[in-house]
């Protein structure tokens, strides 16, 4: 092997693997996203509810030293939370971009607010619990693979998360009524589907996805709590949803190139190349916008009532 | 079986009744600030005061509101003009960052042995609003051409848009614009082309007034003009304005393009007035800020200005806090974001109505089961 030669493969062997590890957190937020769109709601709330997951898994942490325990408390959560959002939505019928855009200012004003009261005037960043990158005793060893495939548990559960998200949505009837309420409201209620109940599990189900997406982003890839932590990660999320079509495995692969363009942009600025990494930043929300603009035809069709409160004749 | 809170049919819409449930809700928002408030042990009443003291009671300090004000009443014109038009943008996070970085490279592009050369202000400040306006105004006047003729969903794409300007920005400050150093920034701008300060020892800048002559511009086209006629019967029914022959694309793309100018000037008062250079992240959440004041003024262009003081004025008086008490400045996020929120929540107050005859009928039966005869 000559020297250019394990450059490549060093460059590949980091990109990859930085590919996946930014990918998970906004595919958990995203997954959840894909349940309250089906149903007709756009949660706009979620980056909120990501940041007040963070929190929650931050300080369960902190006390109890147990990852796992901090991740579902993060999940519990985020579907408190929204609670709160999906009674907004749903029963008061508020505008739905309106009342996210709101609750994402709610969310941060109350995370450093408790954040500030719950760690008092500690000046140095708390050490935490973290998830550590899973090795698998042989595979681990196999070169490219092993450090590839050698990320945190909660990135497999995220996959897992994925296929179950397919099977839900399209191999059940939970799923039918849920999309059926998205599409069409009027008929789904008339099938003797309660819209609100529907709409009500897809607000939370994207809670709990959102919340574990800020256990995750705590506990497997910063390890601290900052109120910036988030960075629009749940907008990504509602990007992912989209260019995703709606769909789980779709929205998979749509993770994974973002995360690859986020990666890339890292990697370059390290290897020191004249692209500006903004460019590559930009590029997943330039296609997102070209998939939904109907610029090529086969638009991305949202769920016909998204964003449209329903109203009983 | 009558019941304390009654469901009606249809809300209450009487003057009291928006004014009660509303009052309620702001009570209710600062009853709960009031919390957080005691846990950094501060009364809530003069946390209350205080908020409002820096900004309106010390010249200091109402220069800082008009700082604030400005650019969120600019967005905040912006967002009226389009939502009322049917056209629900939602990207003047990304106009904001346009229309600074416009006027940003113009006022740079004066500075000695530059492009342009030194221009006199009076010719400076008309170029800088035309060039933000149209850089702006052509952002998202793109996203009502793409829902216009394409289809596309405008909440969405808009909400997009905004991070493609922002990393646009970014590489502007760390590329081509970057100053010489260690901060992602430009240099400062050139002070011939800084927006004027009012007055004196104070940073309060001629944006406020910028912001002004917009809002009675807005309202007159609005109110005054068959324009504006034609863009709210298309926002309320784009079918009948359809039918009364409105051309409904080009009065929306229109108002993106109206919407968007505002919104870049914004950025351009923001950039030429507060910061004086360019930097990554210069819009500050203003371009959501400004659609919240939009939704305080009830959508009307005249409030706008004094909503976005008060809205400054509070952040003004938290900062203060902040340096002064320690109380961060967070609580007041909680407290206005709040109040908001149940604001909308107190709609469905409207739809009940309380039957005090309930609590008549309690407090009877209450005295008879103590009657010992």
């Amino acid at each position: 092997m000559n020297g250019h030669s394990i450059v490549v493969s060093a460059f590949l062997v980091a990109w990859v693997s930085a590919s996946l590890r930014l990918a998970g957190p906004v595919l958990v937020a995203a997954l959840g996203e894909t349940f309250a769109e089906q149903s007709g709601i756009l949660n706009v709330g979620i980056e909120g509810t990501i940041l007040l997951g963070a929190l929650a898994s931050f300080l369960a942490s902190h006390r109890t030293g147990m990852v796992w325990t901090s991740l579902l408390v993060a999940t519990l959560v985020g579907v408190a939370a929204n609670l709160f959002l999906a009674w907004m939505y749903v029963s008061v019928r508020a505008s739905q971009v309106i009342t996210g855009l709101v609750f994402n200012v709610l969310a941060l004003g109350l995370a450093t607010t408790v954040y500030r009261l719950a760690l008092g005037h500690s000046a140095a960043p708390e050490s935490i619990a973290v998830f550590q990158p899973l090795r698998v005793p042989v595979i681990a060893r196999i070169p490219f693979v092993g450090p590839v495939i050698s990320q945190p548990a909660p990135f497999y559960l995220t996959l897992l998360l994925a296929v179950v998200s397919q099977v839900v949505l399209y191999r059940t009837d939970f799923g039918l009524a849920l999309r059926a309420t998205g599409e069409n409201p009027a008929a789904a209620d008339s099938a003797g589907i309660s819209v609100e109940r529907m709409r009500y599990l897809g607000t939370l189900l994207s809670g709990a996805g959102a919340g574990m997406a800020g256990g995750y982003l705590v506990l497997a890839q910063v390890g601290l709590f900052r109120e910036t932590i988030v960075a629009g990660q749940g907008f990504i999320a509602l990007a992912i949803v989209i260019f995703g079509r709606w769909n789980p495995l779709k929205a998979t692969l749509a993770a994974l190139v973002f995360g690859a363009c986020d990666a890339l942009q890292l990697s370059l600025q390290i290897f020191g190349t004249r692209v500006p990494p903004q460019l590559l930043l930009a590029l997943p929300y330039l296609v997102t916008i070209l998939a939904i603009s109907g610029l090529f035809g086969n638009r991305a069709v949202p769920p016909a009532a998204l964003m449209k409160p329903y109203v009983k004749d | 079986m009558t019941k304390l809170f009654e469901r009606r049919l249809a809300p209450a819409d009487s003057p009291l009744a928006v004014a009660g449930t509303t009052t309620l809700a702001l009570f209710a928002a600062m009853a709960v600030a009031a919390i957080f408030f005691r846990y950094y042990g501060v009364s809530p009443i003069q946390a209350y005061f205080g908020l409002f003291h820096e900004p309106f009671a010390t010249l200091h300090g109402f220069g800082y509101a008009l700082v604030r004000a400005a650019p969120l009443a600019l967005v905040a014109l912006g967002t009226i003009v389009s939502w009322r038009s049917g056209f629900y943008y939602l990207g003047f996070e990304g106009c904001f960052v346009m229309g600074a970085a416009a006027a940003g490279w113009l006022s740079l592009s004066t500075a000695p042995g530059a492009r342009l050369g030194p221009l006199p202000f009076a010719l400076f400040l008309p170029l800088a609003v035309l060039f933000s306006w149209t850089v702006g105004g052509l952002w998202a006047g793109l996203v009502a051409f793409v829902r216009v003729r394409l289809g596309g969903n405008e909440v969405l794409i808009s909400l997009m848009s905004n991070y493609v300007a922002r990393l646009f920005l970014q590489y502007l400050v760390s590329g081509p614009l970057r100053a010489p150093g260690s901060q992602p920034e430009t240099t400062l701008l050139p002070r011939g082309t800084w927006l004027p300060f009012l007055f004196p020892g104070t940073r309060g800048h001629a944006g406020i007034l910028v912001a002004v002559v917009a809002a009675l511009f807005v309202w007159a086209t609005l109110q005054k003009l068959p324009l504006g006629y034609e863009l709210i019967v298309t926002g309320f029914n784009p079918a009948a304005a359809r039918y009364a022959g409105i051309e409904v694309g080009r009065r929306m793309m229109l108002a993106g393009f109206f919407a968007g100018g505002l919104g870049a000037l914004a950025g351009m008062a923001e950039a030429l007035g507060s910061q004086h250079r360019l930097m990554d992240g210069i819009s500050g959440n203003m371009g959501f800020v400004g659609i919240i004041v939009a939704l305080l003024s009830r959508l009307n262009p005249l409030a706008t200005v004094p909503v976005a003081l008060v809205y400054g004025g509070m952040a003004v008086g938290a900062d203060a806090m902040q340096r002064r008490a320690s109380i961060p400045s967070s609580i007041t996020f909680i407290l206005e974001s709040l109040a908001i929120l149940l604001v909308l929540a107190s709609d469905i107050l409207r739809f009940y109505r309380l039957n005090f005859s309930v609590l008549g009928r309690f407090k009877w039966r209450v005295s008879r089961s103590q009657d010992p005869a």
